[in-house]
């Protein structure tokens, strides 16, 4: 019979039309983002050796780096910028850090209004504390002394 | 008296059905096309060129940008063609090899639900265009999952995968695998079924067998015209040759083969997920490359199948840690050379269907 095709066709529409809905309702339902998820870039300043790693891996050089000597000869970071209207969020860079101090955020929301805001200072926020020198401890231990 | 007059009509510049920036001048004598000539270029972004100036892994995550709908087979190829050039491709671990196919074959899942989605779109079917979006979208779940981005997933690298699987992974795959069929079941329902649909595309764009080989079409749209060729099967790469799977051809070559083909193809797709699924091993993901990629002197040709046809990567190395050339092979830019002849002497109503069968992406395209 023609038309056999459009009926059978109209019912699997039928029959998803009475079925839960699948669209998740954005801006109000956050969705629910994997563990590997590359959203925008964070650093752990006292974790950083400024050993310039990330900056060689970049495709685009989009990290600049700034580091001083220290009186021990230890370079320290003073200054870590990220072109992020460059970026081709790779995530070599995040790859390539030997002590993981660089790592991915799940924030994905980056449009800006202006175009310099675009782009990230991973080191202005930061604000030295004595415990920075101290060695990176163990993570059981941290969680024993929370406990 | 009634006087008719040639027309010069601007097909485009815009998204053509498929995706990218597309457009095509066409010589219309009433509604029926007389003439089309093609214009690229709309989307070049000179990757051959940016290749030049990055390292053999640096240039990994640009293969994703040429054709954004299918990202991981063409990260496959590249590094393919890199190990092939500096000789280690035996040296793949199994499990970096299982994870391959099956992240490949998952996409060439999702690419060719976007075919079927946007081919119904095409002749305004927009119900079916959700459902293959719907597909789609669970699918790039799963890359998402792996690699950290649905698009450009960047997670091939020389000399294996950047990643083990993550935990869940394979069950989630399972579970969307088993449910497969009945996705492409229901498209098949609501779509190949359809009166309409089939009045559309039967004996449109008809592609002789002769034709095709003549233009040097590749994949889908070639064994749509009844030349019986998979690379997959033939050359086999990685490790295809253990898959056994078959090879859908079709018959008259028209854009509801077309169609067919792409069809039978997931069916096919799905059994290889799930053979590779149970056949998993454990193991180390990467073998043992240098830090700094530095291949040998010389020049490799490497291609695969990807979701459109032939994909091949040409690589001249001088040795140091950039490639000195690199040329990419493009299925789609091959395929869209058939169509000034496709479009002669049909309407123009079809020729807009003749288009989306051929399964452009313009970012492949202008590269």
């Amino acid at each position: 019979m023609y038309g056999q095709g459009l009926i059978k066709g109209l019912r699997i529409t039928l029959k998803h039309f009475f079925e839960k809905k699948i669209t998740q309702q954005y801006p109000e339902e956050r969705p629910n983002l994997p563990e590997r998820f590359k959203g925008s870039l964070t650093l752990n300043v006292p974790k950083c050796i400024a050993c310039g790693l990330c900056s060689n891996a970049c495709p685009n050089h989009v990290i600049k780096i700034e580091s001083q000597k220290d009186e021990n000869n230890k370079k320290k970071l003073t200054g870590y910028k990220v072109m992020l209207e460059r970026c081709l969020f790779c995530g070599f860079c995040v790859e390539a850090c030997p002590t993981k101090a660089l790592e991915w955020t799940k924030e994905f929301e980056l449009t800006k209004f202006y175009r310099e805001d675009v782009n990230l200072d991973l080191f202005k926020g930061y604000v030295p504390s004595p415990d920075d020198d101290k060695p990176a401890k163990p993570e059981n231990e941290d969680t024993a002394q929370a406990s | 008296m009634l006087k008719t007059q040639e027309l010069t009509l601007n097909l485009g510049p815009h998204h053509p059905s498929t995706h990218g920036v597309f457009r095509c001048v066409l010589n219309l004598e009433g509604e029926y096309i007389q003439k089309a000539v093609n214009h690229l270029g709309y989307l070049h972004r000179g990757i051959e060129k940016l290749a030049e100036s990055r390292t053999y892994t640096q240039f990994i995550p640009y293969n994703g940008r040429l054709d954004y709908v299918a990202g991981m087979l063409n990260e496959w190829t590249y590094v393919h063609a890199v190990e092939k050039l500096m000789g280690i491709t035996e040296e793949i671990p199994e499990r970096a090899q299982y994870i391959r196919v099956i992240l490949g074959e998952l996409q060439r899942l999702a690419s060719h639900a976007i075919y079927i989605a946007s081919m119904a779109l095409d002749v305004a079917g927009a119900t079916a265009w959700f459902y293959g979006f719907r597909d789609r979208d669970e699918i790039l779940d799963l890359l998402e999952m792996v690699s950290g981005q649905r698009l450009m997933p960047n997670y091939m690298r020389i000399g294996g995968v950047a990643a083990d699987l993550p935990e869940g992974f394979i069950e989630k795959c399972q579970a969307l695998i088993d449910e497969f069929p009945n996705r492409i079941a229901e498209q098949e329902g609501i779509l190949i079924g359809n009166e309409i649909f089939q009045a559309r595309v039967k004996n449109v764009g008809p592609i002789s067998k002769e034709m095709a080989l003549d233009y040097g079409l590749t994949g889908p749209n070639l064994r749509a015209s009844g030349v019986d060729t998979d690379l997959r099967r033939d050359e086999p790469y990685g490790i295809y040759d253990r898959f056994d799977f078959k090879v859908p051809v079709g018959e008259k070559g028209d854009t509801f083969d077309r169609v067919l083909v792409r069809i039978e193809e997931m069916k096919e797709s799905v059994k290889i997920v799930k053979k590779a699924l149970r056949d998993i091993p454990e193991g180390p993901v990467m073998a043992k490359v240098p830090k700094v990629i530095k291949p040998p002197v010389g020049e490799v040709y490497s291609r695969i199948e990807n979701a459109k046809g032939h994909l091949g990567f040409h690589i001249v190395s001088d040795g140091s840690t950039k490639p000195y050339r690199l040329r990419i092979y493009s299925p789609c830019f091959v395929n869209i050379g058939i169509f000034p002849e496709m479009a002669k002497g049909i309407h123009l109503m079809d020729a807009v269907v003749a288009l989306a069968s051929l399964d452009i992406v313009l970012g492949e395209i202008d590269r």
